[in-house]
């Protein structure tokens, strides 16, 4: 009887624990993949790009540059353009709705060949500009906007989009292995940002496939209310749910209001996972309080960004995607991205040269 | 023939005042009450309290300093970007120019009574309403504020701080709360029982009168100006310590909350008056009520629909009690 009971207990658990190993596999795979130094892979053919550029314009519009984040992606985008040699202009502003109308009144009026909206302006909010632009011949662009899953407004030619979803499959495997294979995960988005639901959908489908069972828990704060809603938001979730043992606000800069949550929650040992590779965060790794972030290359984004324009402006095929690589960055690495840690360092150099050749700048 | 003393006369208790003055204190009360009936055994817990109670120093130092400008009928609207620059002048001196971080709190402190000083020499000396001279300096500042920090957040501000300020707990609940408890206590013996108190209340109700009574307008105005900015920068401070970090943009979300405290705060215990128990007590009503309220899972929208509407409808309901009379805060 007893053996019989074994053998019925056996043949329940055992593909239990066959399930558990598997995701542990595949999610150690998704890891895996994104823990090496990038290789360089281009996302296109080879092209004569100062011939075709030489008399082509470009204005770029970001969304503000109060932020260092798109500071420093506008940064790579000049130098890829000083390196090709056509005039590339970035209409500095501080984030207002007047100033990007004007960004393209601008534009049009100077007679540029593209207008491109940068770091996640988004251009629905500026339709009858953008359109005024379309109708004066310009093309239209976004850059570091949509996620690689989402479709791009009617009037924008083509998008440089991000591996947001990927980003949240990382996040979701390095919760559940970071947890043993028992992930009660608190998720903190902003909503009004435009790729947060496919991410946020791509950490929970993830999360659901390696473990049906496991409980998560989503909260929504606007960015404008980072400073006064995610420390609140923290800890009443971990009133609410005491189980909760990792927490991955979705953009970087979200963490140094998480950070203060756990402290006065008395949670420091849950574990804090994010995107972005923002330097201070990547600083927080190095000291402990953060354990992993998603890193991803701006200058390697910046080239890629001009690439895409380029294409566009000389009727090639666009790449659907940046093409950017991300990485992983833990205790383990964090020294590479430099000390204190930078925007493009622990990447490599690669991209340079391949973009150089791609291009054809090399002769 | 003597003289008979006359019996003493107690006034009548005004029940409608008393019930305005703790009308406040029972929605608190209520709201408790009935977050501990919605969400059982997890809301009325040590830990609960422990945690809202623990979490919202920085904007009761920061509503605290703006009472003292509010009370003399003045508007301090650069209490935000001060807090903002304090937070980074303690992470740019601390981590990036390496001074010891006694040094980098006393020259934010200073930095913050020194932008108080010039908020009141150019409203006082120009005769410039406080609103436009606090807006403008406060713009300023925060140009500086993205100057000095070059945009970047900062972090890696001294532990010695981070301890000091939420991590150090008496009684389960964060050294951040006790700092902003004492504070509002001293103000309030300040505001009700000295004589600079007292004129600060004179100037606020009717300069002219003050100033015929022989107070020096002028002076009280200024003082209650750098003192708001020196503890405004008191909240940057308990902000830095409060993230181990500080950046150049997310702390001016305060603003708002802050004068929404401190204006909820003058309908109660002292109603009428900006008053540094009422606002107290106005935060932690606003805390507890976005901590069940996210406890039961609410979506964010509820939240500023429970922030605004609460102040709006507490401030209505105080002058249905006082019969719709003008309201003349100060």
């Amino acid at each position: 009887m007893n053996t019989r009971l074994c053998a019925a207990t056996a043949l329940l658990i055992l593909p239990a624990q066959a399930a558990l190993s598997d995701a542990k596999v595949d999610a150690q795979a998704v890891l895996d993949a994104h823990r090496v130094v990038p290789d360089f892979a281009p996302q296109g053919e080879p092209f004569d790009a100062q011939a075709c550029m030489a008399d082509k314009k470009v204005f770029s519009i970001p969304i503000t540059m109060i932020v260092p984040f798109v500071v420093e992606l506008e940064r790579a985008m000049t130098r890829a353009a000083e390196e090709v040699g056509f005039e590339y202009t970035v209409w500095e502003n501080q984030g207002t709705s007047d100033a990007w109308i004007q960004g393209v009144n601008q534009a049009i009026s100077q007679g540029y060949d593209l207008v491109d909206v940068t770091g996640g302006l988004n251009p629905a909010v500026l339709g009858p500009q953008l359109q005024e632009a379309k109708a004066a011949g310009m093309k239209v662009t976004t850059t570091h906007l949509y996620d690689d899953t989402q479709t791009q407004e009617a009037f924008v030619d083509a998008s440089a989009k991000v591996p947001f979803s990927t980003a949240g499959e990382i996040l979701a495997s390095w919760a559940y292995l970071e947890t043993g294979g028992a992930p009660n995960v608190l998720i903190i988005g902003s909503d009004e940002v435009l790729p947060t639901g496919p991410f946020v959908q791509s950490i929970q489908d993830t999360l659901a496939a390696y473990c049906p069972d496991c409980k998560q828990t989503y909260i929504n704060v606007p960015v404008t209310e980072w400073a006064t809603k995610i420390q609140s938001g923290v800890q009443s979730a971990l009133l609410a749910d005491p189980t909760i043992n990792y927490i991955l606000p979705i953009y970087d800069s979200m963490s140094q209001f998480v950070v203060p949550a756990l402290r006065i929650a008395g949670a420091t040992d849950l574990g804090i996972a994010s995107f972005n590779g923002t330097p201070f965060v990547l600083d927080m790794i190095r000291e402990g309080t953060v354990q992993m972030n998603i890193g991803e290359s701006l200058g390697w984004a910046g080239y890629a960004a001009i690439d895409a324009q380029m294409r566009l402006l000389c009727g090639l095929p666009v790449p659907e995607s940046l093409g950017i690589p991300l990485l992983i960055f833990d205790a383990d690495n964090v020294e590479t991205a430099g000390v204190p840690a930078d925007f493009d360092s622990g990447y490599g150099d690669e991209h340079l040269a391949g973009f150089r050749a791609l291009w054809m700048l090399e002769n | 023939m003597t003289a008979t003393p006359l019996p003493a006369v107690r006034a009548p208790i005004d029940w409608k005042l008393q019930a305005e003055r703790f009308a406040l204190l029972a929605a608190w009360a209520a709201l408790i009450g009935l977050f501990a009936v919605l969400i059982p055994g997890t809301f009325l817990t040590w830990r609960t309290f422990s945690s809202i109670l623990g979490s919202q120093a920085v904007l009761v130092v920061l509503a605290l300093g703006l009472l003292l400008p509010l009370t003399a009928g003045d508007f301090d609207l650069s209490a935000a970007s001060v807090l903002v620059f304090s937070a980074m002048f303690v992470a740019v001196s601390n981590v990036t120019w390496g001074w010891p971080i006694g040094l980098s709190l006393l020259g934010a402190l200073a930095t913050g009574a020194i932008v108080g000083a010039l908020n009141a020499w150019f409203i006082l000396f120009f005769r410039i309403h406080s609103l436009i001279v606090t807006l403008g300096l406060g713009t300023f500042l925060n140009g500086m504020t993205l100057w000095l920090s070059g945009s970047q957040t900062i972090s890696g501000i001294s532990m010695t701080l981070v301890d000091a300020v939420v991590i150090t707990r008496i009684l389960g609940i964060p050294a951040a709360f006790w700092y902003g408890l004492a504070l509002c206590l001293v103000l309030w013996y300040a505001l009700e029982w000295s004589m600079a108190g007292r004129r600060l209340l004179f100037v606020g109700r009717g300069r002219e009168v003050a100033r015929l009574n022989g107070i020096s307008v002028d002076r009280t105005r200024a003082a209650a100006l750098i003192l708001s900015g020196a503890l405004s920068a008191l909240a940057g401070v308990l902000y830095a310590g409060m993230t181990g970090s500080a950046d150049p943009v997310s702390g001016q979300g305060l603003l708002l909350p802050a004068f929404a405290a401190a204006f909820l705060g003058a309908t109660a215990i002292y109603p009428g008056r900006f008053n540094p128990l009422g606002t107290l007590l106005s935060v932690y009503f606003l805390i507890t009520g976005i901590t069940g309220l996210s406890m039961l899972g609410a979506a964010a929208h509820v939240q500023s629909l429970f922030y605004g509407g609460a102040l709006v409808v507490a401030v209505a309901l105080s002058q249905l009690v006082r019969k719709r009379q003008p309201q003349n805060f100060g």
